[in-house]
């Protein structure tokens, strides 16, 4: 056998060129005709969007579909209308949202703004000055305390809920579902009435453990997820080796659950951190930086973003907009610092192709 | 390498066993003599693999299921208060049907990684792997990429890298179900050359499906068989030879001749 030159072009991609006019006109002409009948009887635009819009463009699109497959083709069309659609509707919210919090957080943004703390900043001073260090701090400090004492709790639940054979699994699978319901605020107000009654003072770790209830249920589903996933084979292969159970685990099924197990600590922590209802009830704020959770005050981004959303003044709202920014900024680095983190090892680890091969 | 360990003699004794209500397998009584090859053939569902999977107490880690009967290790019960399934599975190795590499390890992990899990120390692991993927005839093709991933290993290499993990424990008897299944005849002969050369050091069980391999690796066979809604069990047991050339019961001559099953 020998080697023939590659195809200019796969014949599975050729171009039919009277297909190509045809869905071009498919596309256009539900724009058009949706465009002319908002014109011209003033209908309301969102209205005219589902209403005129999405069933003239289904028309077009199986029109099409049926011209080239018969009834198939319409199925497919009729997909593919819906499936675009939608994608794009959810994309342009999302996209108005973070193009919302980018274009009214600009203003706030310079270095300062990252490090400096809001001590001797009143509601009219100007946005050189200030800036959310302080509470940078305080949110890495309060949910970092959250994250390191739920992470050991809910894979610890993950590994008995995938690993036990115990019957009371399905109650404690179910509890932690019902947990995943529970509204912030609630979460809040019981470390509160707690705090209260043993008449502890307000404070950061309050506010972690506020977070705790919240966080669990997340990390405990998607690691059992992440277990779940792990072939049994590689558990009965370890235990014919003659591996106790505990070793079979720690050095078997837990490094081939590693990443959906980072991952569900990713999910937890962003479960978490925005939150703002239990903080506002059990954690002080105030001004100046604070590295102590365990007394006195200190500020967190959602608090912050709460305490200035409500002003009337121009450079308070400008602050909380900005606040709000550096939080999913805080976010975005930490999901990207992670995933580059566990793609690093998991890449060291893929087959070496070339020497496959041999 | 240090001496290998003597072959043992296993042998199960009434053994019988239920998943919840059910009884699938019923009175098995085997014996495999210390450095002999049995097959276990059968048509499927007739509870082969179920009934290998007691010899090292693998049986028991099925939700639901149940056991009654012995089996003994040069005559000492495994299923006794004393021993525990921890120490059968270190002396009563296992190959699987589907291979089975550690994904998270590189081939020289694996190797090793019986060790590990349980718990003994390392001293000459370079030493190990090397005999292990000699004994498992697979060094020749892995001595130049014992740090690469399990995974990039063709299946049947695979197998045979599973194999050499289990030698790696220095095992005194060695199960293997339906090792084969998955590969193709290149790699199935390399591994049952590998089956005749290890018997020499130790009792070897194998599950097939494929009669000439039966005839081909062992010395005794034993024909296993479940009527409908019966729970299975064995018909005929003895020699090889015995078992494909004069069978004594009607089935089994209609079984090893492809008639049935």
């Amino acid at each position: 056998m020998s080697f023939a030159p590659r195809p200019a072009v796969q014949p599975w991609a050729r171009v039919n060129t009277g297909r190509r006019i045809q869905i071009l006109l498919a596309s256009i002409v539900p724009i058009l005709l949706t465009a002319a009948v908002i014109l011209v009887t003033g209908l309301d635009r969102n209205v005219a969007l589902m209403g005129v819009f999405l069933p003239l463009q289904l028309i077009a699109a199986s029109a099409v579909g049926f011209r080239a497959f018969g009834r198939r083709g319409v199925g497919d069309a009729a997909l593919i209308v819906f499936v675009v659609f939608f994608a794009t509707f959810v994309l342009v919210l999302l996209a108005s949202v973070v193009f919302s919090l980018v274009s009214q957080g600009a203003q706030a943004m310079s270095w300062g703004f990252f490090t400096q703390n809001n001590r001797y900043v009143s509601n009219t001073t100007s946005l050189e000055y200030g800036g959310v260090g302080h509470a940078i701090i305080g949110t890495l400090l309060v949910v970092g305390l959250t994250t390191v004492v739920t992470v050991p709790l809910g894979i610890a639940m993950a590994i008995y809920l995938t690993q036990s054979q115990s019957k009371t699994k399905g109650i404690i699978r179910t509890l932690t579902q019902a947990i995943s319901g529970l509204p912030s605020v609630v979460a809040g107000l019981f470390i509160l009435s707690i705090a209260i009654t043993l008449d502890w003072q307000k404070s950061g770790f309050l506010g972690s453990m506020a977070l705790l209830p919240l966080m669990l249920p997340t990390i405990a589903r998607v690691a059992e997820e992440a277990l779940r996933l792990v072939p049994v084979d590689l558990r009965y292969a370890a235990l014919a080796l003659g591996a106790p159970n505990y070793r079979a685990f720690f050095q078997v099924i837990l490094p081939a659950a590693k990443s959906g197990l980072v991952t569900a600590i990713l999910l937890g922590v962003a479960r978490i951190i925005g939150e703002t209802a239990p903080l506002i009830l059990t954690v002080p704020i105030n001004n100046g930086t604070s590295w102590n959770l365990f007394s006195g005050e200190i500020m967190t981004l959602p608090a912050y973003v709460y305490n200035y959303l409500g002003s009337a003044f121009v450079p308070s709202q400008n602050r909380a907009w900005g606040g709000a920014l550096v939080l999913m900024i805080l976010v975005a680095i930490l999901f990207g610092a992670t995933r580059i983190l566990s793609r690093s090892k998991s890449l060291k680890s893929k087959p070496t192709k070339e020497k496959a091969s041999k | 390498m240090n001496s290998l360990a003597k072959a043992s003699t296993l042998s199960s004794e009434n053994i019988s066993v239920w998943f919840g209500q059910r009884q699938v397998l019923s009175d098995v009584n085997l014996v495999f003599p210390a450095n002999k090859v049995t097959a276990l053939i059968g048509p499927s569902g007739c509870g082969k693999s179920t009934f290998i999977r007691t010899l090292n107490r693998m049986h028991e880690l099925i939700p639901g299921a149940g056991l009654a009967g012995s089996v003994y290790l040069d005559g000492k019960d495994i299923y006794a208060e004393d021993f525990d399934a921890v120490s059968v599975r270190i002396k009563i190795g296992m190959v699987f049907q589907k291979p089975n590499p550690f994904p998270t390890m590189t081939i020289r992990d694996n190797i090793l990684s019986g060790l590990r899990l349980s718990g003994r120390k390392i001293e000459n692991g370079d030493e190990v792997v090397e005999t292990s993927l000699r004994r498992a005839s697979i060094w020749n093709e892995v001595k130049d990429r014992l740090n690469d991933q399990a995974i990039s290993l063709s299946g049947g290499q695979q197998q045979r890298l599973c194999i050499a993990r289990s030698l790696a424990m220095n095992p005194q008897v060695l199960l293997m179900d339906e090792p084969c299944s998955a590969l193709d005849p290149g790699s199935t002969r390399r591994i049952e050359e590998t089956i005749q050369e290890l018997s020499s050091s130790m009792t070897i069980v194998i599950v097939t499906h494929n009669m000439q391999q039966a005839q081909r690796v062992s010395d005794q066979t034993a024909f296993f068989l479940a009527d409908d809604n019966t729970p299975g069990g064995v018909v005929e047991f003895g020699a090889t030879e015995q078992i494909f050339n004069g069978p004594i019961d009607q089935r089994t001559n209609d079984y090893v001749n492809g008639h049935f099953g």
